[in-house]
């Protein structure tokens, strides 16, 4: 195994098993109080005002119809097209937009380029997707330079985003940057770079197969690892930790209606003991939830008296 | 398209931490300016400034005004073990244990925000205050953010550093910070402008808690006068059962005299169908209001009952803004009250946070009878057939306002509009409406503070833009006090901050505006009663 193979596996395994550690810490903590934000797009029939069963007299009766693909396209709008920061924050979305995309554009290429490596080591033809493969990277890669230059600048000059940017926003910058300049230089320099491409995903599996890359391909790999290694230790793990701001927190709309299985999760959460200090919650490091709230805390029993 | 932001004052996230005599400052000229005929400075009443007393006995570092009135320490000594509470604070803040409530969404928002200002541009506070850094949605947020990252994640590295900035821990921070997540309402427009999903909101929200539940710090009229005081005495306004039954039976022989038509308010009637539960600011400020909810559920052939139980009559909940286990305190009392009575519902009254508070959030504490919030029910009402309406008689101009926490948190939006379609003939929406309204400035509980010079602020910045909305919903109409004008506003906290905001600016005077809930307006329909119930007299 070369020193490339053994940095590429050892990314992956950091990368999945932070974000898979990131995933689960978050999904596993405890079901909070209801803090919905309208519009919630699998309000049937509603959505496009903001409205919800609550509308509705005797709401617990009627039953609910969610509208699954209403929230679907929602979160395809804002996922590929950052709709959210076109409507809220036109400037920014010059320069997120972009950078975004590019982003996906580079990844859509090299899972294509991945494909290809499968198809390559199982004998078969993969030469129909070269091009495509060297249309989408290079698309990206533009775009993401762009996008890059434009993010730069306005975290540099506009005072907005500066007071608020600390050192990892500008290295961010230049590292995703980096990764699309070298991604430039390597498909201008290199006639082969789609089948060389392909040639090194297959040759992670079957070294035999490792064709010799230019050496601005390895630039462009080794930042590419680079930022997969530190990613999930970073903010931009919003790419994934957004579906729980959605879907758990300003979508999370699930009744606790008598009969209800919400509650069977929730007693759990009311048997854990207290142990905030101020007096007027009356904490003795043996009451939990349910002892607080359904009886009066010590001041309060005093002012009664 | 949204406004390009420039600001004016500039702060840094450590200059939060240096001593000062007074960290920011708004002048009558930053603000954002206001319709004719507001639109003159040198008009205006002018903005107290904080005794010289007050600075000297409490914290006032921060700006122009105080909620909290934190006393000085005596001491260094004191001072650092403030600090040590507040790191203590922190720690709970972030465990399961006493912050199951919130945590998932409190370490989302802190772990993941993109430092892109996308929100600032959302908040009218912010925007009316002239774009004055301190009033930023993410000020306050960045601050927590480097703190829990330095003290909770662990640690001071230089990874920490590197991802998350730093700041210095010190007193001057601590008590800031306390002022600080009292100058947002809470209102949550800035969330629903977040690509990712972080919730400024939601952190002040937390803030306050952290220092109400383990410093006991918190605004006085929302802690002591609020939660504590309807724990004890029955409700947040201080009425104990006697006086809200002597109460009722002024308004119910008002109502008599007023509408031809006899009203009796019920009290503590087992079996009810319904549960009515109103604001009880209602009963002091606004008595038409249960009046008139009173007055409908009798001709609608409704059985329902008020309840005389220590906050049976009050279901204003406090705790929703600043205390979990408040909330959790006076929620679990209104269902046992409920499940007491054996009714089959509870009816929620005309109140944005009583609503948001009652009806979900408090959803996830018990299984508890079912509530029904006040304008699905006038929905109901009006469009059964049952009673009838005469939209001629609300010949006026009328406009709506969204409260925050039964809009844009319960998706409530159309029942009240299908209503006042119905029956005001001249009824105009406010821009932008809906679950995109500003918030009135008085929320989060803030329409009840006027301590120190805390209503000045609230009314010249918090309130600006929505008197600014107001002012514009009635563009069209003659400008003066001929014409009289109704802003409903379903909710008594969002009411109490537009009768503040039209009396400091006297538009009541020099506009005809007038404000009240939405139920009147239909009692105002009714064909059955005699004369108007809507008095622009007694308004």
């Amino acid at each position: 195994m070369t020193f490339l193979h053994f940095f590429v596996y050892i990314t992956i395994i950091v990368f999945l098993a932070a974000v898979i550690a990131r995933g689960v810490r978050i999904a596993r903590m405890p079901i909070h109080l209801r803090w919905d934000l309208y519009p919630i797009p699998h309000e049937k029939g509603r959505a496009h005002y903001g409205g919800s069963i609550l509308e509705e007299v005797d709401w617990w009766t009627k039953p609910r119809h969610k509208d699954h693909i209403g929230e679907l396209k929602v979160m395809i709008l804002e996922i590929l097209l950052l709709k959210g920061v076109w409507e809220h924050n036109r400037k920014l979305w010059f320069g997120s937009f972009p950078l975004h995309f590019g982003l996906y554009l580079l990844i859509g290429g090299e899972a294509l380029a991945v494909l290809g490596g499968v198809l390559h080591l199982l004998g078969q033809q993969f030469l129909f997707l070269q091009p495509v493969i060297t249309v989408v990277i290079w698309t990206g890669c533009v775009l993401g330079v762009i996008g890059t230059v434009i993010m730069l600048l306005m975290r540099i000059f506009d005072s907005n985003l500066s007071k608020f940017s600390t050192p990892s926003h500008y290295f961010n910058l230049l590292m995703l940057g980096a990764i699309y300049v070298t991604g430039i230089l390597w498909l201008s320099g290199d006639q082969g770079f789609a089948a060389n491409l392909v040639g090194f995903y297959a040759g992670l599996v079957s070294p035999s197969v490792m064709p010799a890359l230019p050496a601005v391909a390895f630039w462009h790999i080794g930042c590419a690892l680079l930022f997969m290694f530190y990613l999930p230790f970073t903010h931009m793990t919003h790419f994934f930790t957004k579906y729980f701001t959605y879907h758990s927190v300003r979508w999370e709309d699930e009744t606790n209606r008598p009969g209800d299985p919400l509650q069977k999760k929730l007693d759990p959460q009311l048997a854990q003991v207290v142990t905030w200090s101020a007096p007027h919650v009356g904490a003795d490091g043996r009451k939990n939830w349910v002892d607080i709230v359904t009886s009066p805390a010590p001041e309060i029993e005093k002012e009664t008296k | 398209m949204a406004v390009a932001v420039k600001s004016k004052k500039k702060l840094s996230i450590r200059d939060f931490s240096k001593p000062s005599e007074q960290l920011a400052h708004v002048d009558p000229e930053d603000l954002y300016p206001l319709p004719p005929p507001y639109d003159k400075v040198e008009e205006q009443p002018g903005f107290k400034r904080l005794s010289e007393e007050a600075k000297r006995k409490y914290e006032a570092t921060l700006d122009d005004t105080m909620v909290v009135n934190i006393p000085k320490p005596k001491d260094k000594e004191e001072e650092d073990k403030l600090v040590r509470q507040f790191v203590s604070g922190l720690e709970k803040l972030f465990s399961p244990e006493n912050n199951w409530t919130f945590l998932q969404p409190l370490t989302l928002s802190m772990e993941h925000c993109a430092r892109c200002q996308t929100c600032i541009k959302d908040c009218p506070i912010y925007e009316a205050s002239g774009y004055n850094d301190i009033y930023r949605p993410t000020y306050r947020s960045e601050i927590l953010r480097r703190l829990y990252f330095k003290y909770v994640k662990g640690g001071g590295g230089w990874w920490k550093k590197f991802n998350n900035g730093d700041i210095e821990l010190n007193w001057t921070l601590v008590s800031r910070l306390l002022e600080l997540s009292y100058r947002c309402t809470l209102c949550r427009r800035c969330a629903q402008s977040c690509p990712i999903g972080v919730d400024n909101g939601q952190i002040s929200h937390d803030l306050r808690k952290l220092f109400s539940c383990e410093m006991e710090l918190a605004a006085k009229d929302l802690h002591e006068k609020g939660t504590i005081q309807q724990l004890t005495v029955g409700s947040s306004t201080g009425m104990n059962a006697l006086v809200v039954k002597d109460n009722c039976e002024f308004i119910d022989e008002d109502m008599e005299e007023r509408t031809g038509i006899k009203v009796e308010t019920v009290w503590d009637k087992e079996g009810a169908d319904v549960l009515l539960i109103h604001n009880a600011g209602e009963f002091l400020a606004w008595p038409d209001n249960p009046g008139a909810f009173a007055l409908i559920l009798q001709e609608m052939g409704i059985s329902w009952t008020l309840s005389s139980e220590i906050a049976g009559y009050d279901g204003v909940n406090y705790g929703l803004f600043y205390d979990d286990v408040q909330l959790a305190r006076i929620a679990m009392r209104h269902y046992e009250i409920a499940e007491k009575l054996k009714v089959k519902k509870i009816l929620m009254g005309e109140c944005g946070h009583l609503t948001k508070a009652m009806g979900v959030v408090g959803d996830r504490l018990t299984q508890a009878t079912p509530r029904e919030n006040a304008m699905a029910f006038l929905d109901g009402v009006v469009f059964s057939g049952k009673l009838k309406l005469d939209p001629s008689r609300n010949d006026f101009p009328v406009t709506l306002h969204d409260p925050c926490n039964m809009v844009r948190s319960m998706g409530i939006v159309e029942p009240q509009r299908r209503v006042l379609r119905h029956i005001a003939p001249k009824f105009r929406e406010m821009h932008p409406h809906g679950v995109r309204n500003y918030c009135c400035g008085g929320g989060s509980g803030w329409a009840i503070m006027s301590q120190n010079n805390f209503l000045d602020w609230r009314i010249q910045v918090s309130g600006r833009k929505k008197f600014e909305q107001i002012l514009n919903a009635f563009a069209d109409e003659d400008p003066g006090a001929e014409t009289p004008k109704y802003v409903c506003a379903p909710c008594s906290n969002c009411k109490g901050q537009i009768r503040d905001l039209f009396d400091y600016y006297g538009a009541k005077e020099k506009s005809g505006l007038y404000y009240g809930g939405l139920i009147e307006l239909v009692v105002n329909a009714m064909v059955d009663i005699k004369g108007r119930f809507i008095d622009w007299e007694i308004m």
